[in-house]
Formats: C-alpha cells, sequence, structure tokens
C-alpha cells in the first residue's frame, strides 16, 4: 500500500535522486565535499597562478595585447591599442560621425557610469556635432528604468568598459553593478569596450582563478549577471551561411589603453 | 506534451534519404563541424588530457547529483532567485503557466532550449493564449514553418534559403529575398520588437554552478541575452543533470562544449545569472525562476549502464560526425533529442521498445565516441539498449523486440554447438541453397525472415567443400 508520507515536493525529489544514487560504489567512492571554501583552501597552483598575473611585465603584457589583436581578426573584433584616453575618444568620436544610426534618424550614444568611460569625456565632445551621449546611470524607480530602457534602444552606439578581456579567445568579461546596465552592450548597433592594458589576462583558467580565489572578487562573487562576449553577434543559421549581427550588435571595437591614463 | 514518433522511425528515414536538399545540407554540416570540432581537439593546449578531465568532472557530479542540486537550489534561493523541482513535464509547465498568469503575460520571448522542447512547452503557452515567440534565427525559421527542429544546434537546417525567403514573404509581409543577410536582417527586426514588448523570458541552461548559484547560457545571436535581461519576469528550464559543483569545473566544459557545439574557441554569447536584478541596477528581471526536471532522468541516474548518458552537454558534435544521422536526418528521430545522443537518450525517456529502431539505425562505428567533448561511451549504451531488445528487461518494461529473430539465434546456437549437427546442417544448406535465385554467381534473394540479409548485397553461396574438409584431403595427399 502506498505511504502518504506528506513530504514536500522538493525533498521527495532529493529524496529519489539519493535513492538512485544509493549503489554500492558510493560510499566507497565518497560524498563530494560541497561545503564553502576559505582562504586555507587556495590550492598553491591558484596562488601561483595569482602571483603570475600580479607580477606580469609590461613586455609580457603588450605580448598578450599582441595575442589578442590576433586572436581578434578571424572574429571580425576590431581591437585597438592606445596610448591615452584622448585618443580613444578621438577614435569614438570619429566613428559616432562616420556611422549612421540602424533603427532612428537621431544619433546617440548610451554609455556606462564608469570611471574610465567619464575620462572620455564624449559628451561634451560630441555635442558640437547634435550627437546626444546618455549615461546608463542607476535608475531606482520603474519611470527611470524605463526612461533609461528607451533610450539604451534609440542609440545606435554603446561603450562600456569591462572587468577583465582574455586574450586567448578575444573574450571580455563584465559583472552588472549599478550604472552599467547589461543592455549598453546588446541592444545598440554597435559595442564599444574600453579597456585598461592591465586588464587582459591569458586564457579561462586565469579568469576562473581570479573569479573563484581573488579576495576582491570573492567578496562581489558573479553578481547577478556575468557576461562573456567574443566578438560580434552572429548567425549561421541559414544554409550555415555566416552572418554578423543577428540580435546583438553587428560591430564591436575594443580599445586597449596602453600607457598612463 | 511533445509529439513522439519514434515508431516512424523506418519511414522517416526513408523520406530522409529521398530528400536530396537535405543530403547537401548535411554533408556541408558535417563536412565544416565535424572536421572543426576534430581540429579545434587537437589545437587544446591541454591535449587529449582536457576530455578526460572533462569526463571526470562529469561522472563525479552526476555520481553526487543529489548534494549538487541541494546546493544549487540553496543559493539561487540565496541570489534571490526562485527554484522548482519538477517531476515531470507537466509540473513544470504548471509552474511556467502559474508565473504567466500572475504576472499577465501576453507574449513571451524564448531562446533555444532542448528541455523545453521535450516537454512542450510552446504549445501549452500558446493553448493558454500566450505567445511565444522562438527568438534563435534557426528556431524562429522551424516555428514559422510551423515544424520540429531537425539538428540540436543547427535546427533549420533542413530548409532552404529560397524556402525561407518565401515563408518571410508571407508571414512578414516583406518582398520576397532569398539573399541571407537580408533574410537575418528582416527577423532581426521582427524579432526586435518582441523583445522590447515581452512580458516574460525563456531560455534553457547549458550548465548551473552550484558552488555560486547561477545558470549559464550560451548563445552566438545575442538572444538569450535579450530573452534574459529585457522582459520583467526570466524563467529557466534545465534538465537536472546540467550542473556543477564548482566554478572552476566551467573552465574545461564550457571550452569544449563550444569546440563541439561550432568548433569555436568561446560562443559569442556567455551569461552567468545568479537570479533578478537589483534595485539601482538599470536593467535585468525582476523576477527569475529555475526549473530543474527530471521527467524520467532518475531512472537514467539509477542505472550504472545508462549513468554516463546524463554526462552529456548537449552540443551536437555527436551529430555532426554521425554516418547514420548524416544520411536521415534529425526528423527521422522522432523527438527532440537526434543523433547518437536520440539514440541513447530517447529510448531512455520514451521507452526502450517504443524507441527500439533508433538503436538499431546507428552503425556502432564509434565516430560519436571520438567526436564527445567529454568521452561520453555511446556505442557502450547502445549496444546495452540492443542487449535489452533482445533479452527482454523487467526493470525498464523491456519486451524482447523480434521474437523470430530470438528464435533463429537460438536455433543457430544449437546448431553450432555440436559438430555433427554443424555438418548435416551446411549439408543441407549446400543443397538447399541451390533453390534460391542466383546473379553472377551470388546468392540474389533469400526468402521470408532472411530477406534483410540480401535487401543490399549478394551474399556468396557456400562452398562445395567446408574448409575442414579440404584441410583433411589435403593432407591426405
Amino acid at each position: 500500500m502506498a505511504v502518504n508520507r506528506n513530504e514536500n515536493p522538493e525533498d521527495q525529489f532529493i529524496e529519489n535522486l539519493s535513492k538512485a544514487l544509493r549503489d554500492p560504489l558510493r560510499e566507497s567512492r565518497g560524498r563530494m565535499d560541497l561545503s564553502e571554501v576559505s582562504e586555507e583552501d587556495i590550492p598553491d597552483e591558484a596562488n601561483d597562478l595569482r602571483r603570475r598575473i600580479e607580477t606580469r611585465s609590461s613586455k609580457d603584457q603588450k605580448a598578450l595585447v599582441k595575442r589578442l589583436i590576433e586572436k581578434a581578426k578571424i572574429l571580425n573584433l576590431k581591437v585597438i591599442a592606445l596610448k591615452d584616453t584622448q585618443s580613444v575618444a578621438r577614435e569614438i568620436c570619429a566613428l559616432a560621425q562616420e556611422k549612421t544610426p540602424e533603427w532612428g534618424e537621431q544619433k546617440s550614444l548610451i554609455v556606462w557610469a564608469h570611471p574610465l568611460i567619464e575620462k572620455l569625456n564624449l559628451a561634451k565632445r560630441l555635442a558640437p556635432q547634435d550627437i546626444l551621449v546618455y549615461d546608463s546611470a542607476p535608475a531606482t524607480d520603474s519611470g527611470e528604468k524605463i526612461k533609461l530602457r528607451n533610450r539604451i534602444a534609440e542609440s545606435f552606439i554603446g561603450v562600456t568598459s569591462a572587468d577583465y578581456c582574455v586574450a586567448d579567445s578575444a573574450t571580455v568579461v563584465m559583472k552588472t553593478r549599478p550604472g552599467h546596465a547589461r543592455a549598453v552592450s546588446l541592444l545598440p548597433t554597435i559595442h564599444i569596450v574600453v579597456i585598461k592594458q592591465e586588464q587582459i589576462i591569458e586564457n579561462f583558467k586565469e579568469l576562473y582563478t581570479l573569479l573563484k580565489w581573488d579576495p576582491i572578487e570573492k567578496q562581489e562573487g558573479l553578481t547577478n549577471c556575468m557576461t562573456f562576449i567574443t566578438g560580434p553577434s552572429k548567425t549561421a543559421d541559414i544554409e550555415a551561411t555566416l552572418i554578423h549581427g543577428a540580435h546583438g550588435p553587428r560591430e564591436v571595437y575594443l580599445y586597449v589603453i596602453t600607457g598612463l591614463f | 506534451m511533445t509529439e513522439i514518433t519514434t515508431e516512424k522511425y523506418r519511414e522517416e528515414a526513408a523520406k530522409g534519404i529521398k530528400n536530396t536538399v537535405l543530403q547537401e545540407a548535411l554533408a556541408n554540416l558535417q563536412e565544416r563541424f565535424g572536421t572543426g570540432t576534430a581540429e579545434g581537439y587537437k589545437n587544446l593546449p591541454e591535449g587529449p588530457a582536457l576530455r578526460h578531465l572533462a569526463h571526470d568532472i562529469r561522472i563525479n557530479t552526476i555520481n553526487n547529483l543529489d548534494i549538487v542540486l541541494k546546493k544549487l537550489a540553496e543559493n539561487v534561493r540565496k541570489n534571490g532567485g526562485h527554484v522548482f523541482f519538477a517531476k515531470d513535464g507537466e509540473a513544470a509547465v504548471d509552474y511556467c503557466l502559474q508565473i504567466a498568469r500572475r504576472h499577465n503575460v501576453k507574449l513571451a520571448v524564448k531562446g533555444k532550449s532542448m528541455v523545453t522542447e521535450e516537454i512542450g512547452l510552446n504549445s501549452s503557452l500558446a493553448a493558454a493564449g500566450i505567445e511565444v515567440a522562438e527568438t534563435d534565427l534557426g528556431e524562429y525559421i522551424i516555428q514559422l514553418f510551423g515544424e520540429h527542429p531537425s539538428h540540436i544546434i543547427a535546427p533549420a537546417i533542413h530548409k532552404t534559403r529560397k524556402e525561407i525567403g518565401r515563408i518571410f514573404a508571407e508571414k512578414l509581409n516583406i518582398p520576397f529575398t532569398d539573399d541571407p543577410p537580408a533574410l537575418t536582417q528582416a527577423a532581426r527586426k521582427a524579432l526586435r520588437k518582441k523583445f522590447l514588448t515581452a512580458d516574460m523570458g525563456i531560455s534553457g541552461c547549458n550548465l548551473a554552478c552550484a558552488e555560486t548559484g547561477h545558470i549559464t547560457v550560451v548563445s552566438n545571436e545575442g538572444n538569450i541575452r535579450m530573452s534574459s535581461t529585457l522582459p520583467k519576469v526570466h524563467v529557466s528550464f534545465m534538465g537536472m543533470e546540467r550542473v556543477t559543483a564548482r566554478l572552476e569545473d566551467h573552465n574545461p566544459l564550457l571550452r569544449l562544449l563550444c569546440i563541439g557545439a561550432a568548433a569555436m574557441h568561446m560562443a559569442t554569447y556567455v551569461s552567468y545569472i545568479g537570479g533578478p536584478t537589483f534595485p539601482g541596477y538599470g536593467d535585468g528581471p525582476e523576477e527569475f525562476h529555475l526549473v530543474i526536471l527530471d521527467n524520467g532522468r532518475t531512472r537514467i541516474l539509477a542505472d550504472t549502464a545508462f549513468r554516463e548518458m546524463l554526462c552529456c552537454i548537449r552540443c551536437a558534435a555527436c551529430l555532426n560526425v554521425c554516418p547514420v544521422y548524416g544520411k536521415i536526418g534529425g526528423h527521422a528521430y522522432g523527438y527532440p533529442y537526434s543523433g547518437p545522443v536520440g539514440a541513447v537518450v530517447t529510448p531512455l525517456l520514451v521507452g526502450i521498445n517504443r524507441a527500439e529502431h533508433l538503436c538499431q539505425g546507428e552503425t556502432l562505428c564509434g565516430a560519436c565516441k571520438d567526436a564527445c567533448p567529454v568521452n561520453i561511451d555511446i556505442p557502450r549504451m547502445l549496444l546495452e539498449l540492443r542487449n535489452k531488445l533482445a533479452e527482454g528487461d523487467s526493470k525498464w518494461q523491456v519486451t524482447p523486440s523480434n521474437l523470430k529473430e530470438k528464435f533463429l539465434y537460438t536455433l543457430w546456437s544449437w546448431l553450432v554447438r555440436d559438430r555433427r549437427v554443424y555438418d548435416l546442417f551446411l549439408r543441407l544448406s549446400l543443397v538447399g541453397q541451390k533453390l534460391f535465385p542466383k546473379k553472377e554467381g551470388m546468392i540474389h534473394r533469400l526468402p521470408f525472415s532472411l530477406k534483410g540479409w540480401t535487401s543490399g548485397r549478394d551474399l556468396k553461396p557456400i562452398a562445395d567443400e567446408s574448409f575442414t574438409r579440404h584441410w583433411k584431403r589435403a593432407k591426405k595427399i
């Protein structure tokens, strides 16, 4: 006879799994330990890697920039290394003037509220050209959120920074924070990323090591949305023909500031 | 529920083989992705060891799935998300409908997800009056045609640009064009409107991370980012096996997933989503729900012969090398999962007898095993399934599928066990074979149940003198 144990369905679900896993080998294999990891748990390998990243010489960093440029080529991602924020700002302004908007007439940019992006001073530089520059300042109520959303959707260029850039695959990594709206790197036709040379790391092993073991990273966590972006949006769903700009940005520019800023 | 047509495997396969458009598309797909993936593995800095490591990570997680899923749920909730454990498709669909009703959802935008195909989510939402827009370009095309995907990552592979052009002209009210960039732009425009107005975003989950309480979604188009960023509610569906314990597990697994799926170093977009947005964050959904689905997977977990199949990360690398999939196409498999992965997973989910042709149709050539980014031994499990079909199995409620075959093999085993009986059989056959029609000295047609042996080839007749006899005679001389 069926026994009504009146358990909640979730416990029942997990209990069923435990039952299914109850084979003679399980105990001998030992169960996985999923307790919180602490400072003492850091494997030596991770510590060594962290140290190597922190003490990477500028020569090695330059080599990573070169590698990044190389890897970006096949992705149709344009990587431009420049000395200072001034030159980056000039290039972005030139792009804003040269490119035409995809969805409307008015040219507008949406930019992250981020110290590095603020240094570019885009609003002031583009005002004479009648190009609007909105920033994605923290939105607190739903009215502000709707306004921000509309501005992002209207803008043909979105400018963000990033947390890291993985040279091996030309991937930029960005967490979500107030003022760093997710859609800025998604809805505009052109996405521009500005980073400093030191933010480039070699590969995903380095990335995951930092995300997991760096004290600041660990404290912040991955945030509610961490995104990896590798080149412009693409699709090959029609007769396996590669086309850029499926839903996300059609063009992506990555500016790397190599000197002092 | 999604329609299951595994019984029609033979007819559908025959149709696929005759379809010249499909043949060309499949050959093109396998040529590009199959070889590209193999090349990708060769270029791994860690070498083949990485795939062994990935296999270990996967099986170790599956062996501890109860603990890992509990941790995942705990951490997603800590991040402010909701978690629902669904024992079957119906429970999962009902849960989604409840959320939709609570938020008065009129339009849902959906990222590509095999598990929602498995539970037939779209038709249930449509029945409740909710418009569901598939947003992956391939899925969108298939939805306009009112069909089902025929490949896990290239769902519209069986459609030509002309066919797509015609359906776009009809459904989107645009002038006919068969230019892929123009067609892509038309879909981009139509779907952008939907992204900006949808009240719910639906996605699958490639690999969750228990330690941090995040799911990951991977795409090249950006549609899943849209679906998980713009609408006010995001619901993610995951098969319960799609989880890792630790964050560092994602280093090998994500990279291998991208190589397996599309011979890429890294997909264009990978998002780690761990709950709803916070006040002041500008955008992102206000509610996040994770639906963890069993739907028959616990049964696979309980059988150590098949547990390895739960290591699968649905990259479709095995489809891109399989000589059988490459000829018959995805629809023949009669369920969302096609190719070698489908030949194992589908019978285990829908019933081994019901999907008997799937494992029998595969060749056991082993190409799928070589292509699998996590080294799953698919041929071994195909054999296990065939064994169950031959012998029957009470645990899986399998009845022997072919009694005639079983009878003939029993007879054969008697024949070959006794030298004298076997010799007698040979002598009788020598006479008997004279009755069969011949062509150029070969037997052209065998009768009755044996006719399958000669349907595609001619057989060499039995020699007048057996080797043993010849040997004995030769020695005497």
